[in-house]
């Protein structure tokens, strides 16, 4: 029974690992290996070096550009949790019975593309979008005059992730809410707390992994995204994803320090999941 | 009913052909080699001139190859077709541009062309047919060419002087687009009054990477594709741009004030040139291709579609405004005393790593 049992783990476990294997870390190791130099896009003689490595821990602009990057995605993270936990707080704990419909409507917008949402910001964003056009319309803006600022800069940047990202958020924060024991709520009544102090002292400890979980969902791809700002973020909005495609392919090819930019964008990726692994852990065990 | 070939029958036809060929003399001998190739023609090309918009430009070859219309993988740059072909493509053709002539002449990844089969080369400018020589052979065949310039909207911009320090003028902050490319270091050389800034000493180049970065700020938008640069000037976002004529062609159509200015210090000129892949399963055809997309035609259709210029002499475009934008009837447009012509830049890894650097500070 259980030698049947072991078989049948082994067979379940052995295609999703053996996929994870051939289509993550030997590409990974692929990569590793092209910014070591031990594998180089050009035939000339090439061996093991750590000189892209070296050059990368000794770059200012490099770790600057990175650490600008971290600060977006941290304010992106932030704004989308704050933004994201209201509506998930009324979805899951107002009572109202049309909860799944709503949820439905806030995933709406992924039923069309991605890039299409990014470009209809432009649209909304541009010196003649829908913004400029109502505070012209308005008077608080010469028409001459645009607030043109909006796009193109790292504001739109940061606008547009949270926009995307909000209703991704608010999902782990309504299964977490949701699931939340009703009953702790009206202890807390009965024993006198006010909204607010059960809000402060159950609710909103209970509800942290799924906090920390959407903060997370956020800050990790936004740290290495590329699209967003290549569409609207201009100069100001370059990010770290940027540099890494850009290393690849444009001006000449430079596969080494791209491939090791890449690996440190990953090995913070990393961190940053085992310490949110290690953080819903403990809440979980709290 | 099928019938199968024997060995016998094969080496009956071979004889044949090849006695035909002799008979028929080169030309005769092109035939017999063509109808040897097999498998479609592969085209690594930039987006618009394949089969999503630029069909004009192979009509010709497409008429007289009806079974074998072309392929194509679409290149996002040089460095990226560069990346492409290391990586494992094997395209037949390929269209870099004349600064990277030399590189890919020596770089073991093309060879030169049979020009005595590329009937329309008469018509081509003499100078872009020299510039895509290398030791004497033709490595490139010239195709598009245009300009490296300043557009700006007259109606907002008044420029100090004719230079290329207008995409440096500090009263238009926000306003003005550089170019994302390796061209940006070039420019900048010209303006600091760099001896040759296509190979600029390493005190030379830390100087124009330094005055980049301190400009930076300037910049609203780094274009990498034509179509993202329209959208903002065309808007109004951007006032000044690094540009190409198309540019200005279509700033005009959208019927904005607007000036594509020749900076003092001389625009680099561009051409565009067709390359044959060293190992290539298909020279005949790639031939027939390139002997296609310089025709009379094909540059006029061009010149007229998407606002650059043709090496082929013969072609003209309806537009007075374009033809005096290229001075297409100066057959020395793209050398001096007009413009730089673009060319190699012997230490492009180095460039490129500063490039990046200013985008990353």
């Amino acid at each position: 029974m259980r030698l049947r049992s072991a078989f049948a783990t082994t067979t379940l476990l052995g295609f999703p690992v053996a996929w994870l294997v051939a289509f993550f870390l030997v590409p990974i190791a692929i990569v590793a290996l092209y910014s070591f130099d031990v594998y180089s896009l050009f035939p000339e003689k090439h061996g093991f070096t750590l000189a892209a490595w070296r050059a990368f821990i000794h770059s200012s602009v490099y770790l600057g550009l990175f650490w600008k990057s971290v600060n977006m995605a941290l304010t992106v993270s932030v704004v989308v949790v704050v933004l994201a936990y209201p509506l998930a707080y009324y979805l899951a704990l107002s009572g109202t019975k049309r909860k799944y419909v709503l949820l439905l409507i806030l995933i709406a917008p992924f039923l069309t593309s991605y890039l299409l949402r990014v470009l209809a910001w432009k649209v909304i964003l541009g010196n003649n979008g829908v913004l400029n056009s109502f505070l012209a319309w308005t008077g608080i803006r010469s028409p001459d005059h645009p607030v043109s600022q909006l796009l193109y800069s790292r504001f739109a940047v940061m606008l547009v992730l949270a926009y995307v990202w909000v209703p991704f958020v608010a999902l782990p924060m309504f299964v977490s809410l949701d699931t939340l024991d009703r009953r702790l709520l009206e202890a807390a009544a009965d024993l006198g707390a006010s909204r607010w102090q059960a809000f402060r002292r159950v609710t909103l400890p209970l509800s942290l992994p799924g906090v920390a979980a959407g903060f997370f969902f956020v800050f990790i791809p936004t740290l290495g995204e590329f699209v967003t700002p290549s569409l609207v973020g201009g100069t100001s909005g370059y990010m770290y994803g940027n540099q890494i495609a850009d290393l690849f392919s444009t001006g000449f090819p430079d596969w080494e320090t791209g491939a090791v930019l890449a690996l440190f964008l990953l090995a913070v990726v990393t961190v940053l999941t085992l310490f949110f692994a290690r953080f819903t852990r403990v809440q979980e065990a709290g | 009913m099928e019938r199968k070939l024997t060995r016998e029958d094969l080496l009956k036809l071979g004889v044949a052909a090849g006695g035909a060929a002799l008979a028929a003399g080169p030309v005769g001998l092109a035939r017999a080699a063509l109808s040897a190739e097999s498998g479609r023609l592969q085209v690594l090309d930039w987006a618009g001139y394949g089969n999503d918009g630029g069909q004009a430009m192979f009509a010709q070859y497409v008429k007289s190859h009806p079974g074998n219309k072309p392929q194509f993988t679409y290149m996002t740059n040089e460095s990226d077709a560069l990346a492409k072909l290391h990586a494992g493509l094997k395209p037949d053709i390929f269209r870099p541009y004349v600064g990277w002539t030399k590189y890919f002449a020596t770089s073991g990844l093309v060879q030169p062309w049979d020009t005595h089969l590329i009937s329309n080369l008469k018509n081509l400018n003499p100078a872009m047919v020299k510039a895509g020589q290398y030791n004497g052979k033709q490595y490139g065949i010239p195709a598009d060419w245009g300009f490296d310039k300043i557009l700006y909207r007259s109606d907002k911009v008044k420029p100090k002087a004719k230079s290329w320090g207008l995409l440096f003028d500090e009263r238009y902050k926000g306003k003005i687009a550089w170019f994302d490319d390796l061209g940006m270091l070039v420019a900048t050389g010209l303006y600091l009054g760099v001896k040759n800034p296509w190979n600029q000493t390493d005190a030379e180049l830390a100087r124009t990477q330094k005055f980049l970065k301190s400009k930076k700020h300037l910049v609203r938008l780094m274009w990498a594709s034509e179509s993202n640069l329209w959208e903002a000037f065309g808007s109004g976002e951007l006032w000044i741009a690094y540009a190409w004529p198309n540019d200005w062609v279509q700033m005009k159509k959208k019927k904005l004030k607007v000036v594509y200015m020749s900076p003092k210090e001389k625009p680099v000129a561009w051409v565009g040139m067709l390359m044959l892949l060293k190992d290539t399963p298909r020279k005949q055809l790639a031939h027939a291709y390139a002997n296609a997309w310089v025709s009379t035609k094909s540059g006029k259709w061009l010149e007229d579609n998407y606002g650059y210029g043709h090496s082929n002499t013969h072609a003209r475009p309806s537009s007075a405004d374009l033809a005096r934008v290229l001075q297409i009837a100066n057959p020395k447009a793209v050398g001096l005393p007009n413009a730089y012509l673009d060319r190699d830049i012997p230490r492009r890894a180095l460039y490129a790593r500063m490039w990046e650097e200013v985008k990353a500070a």
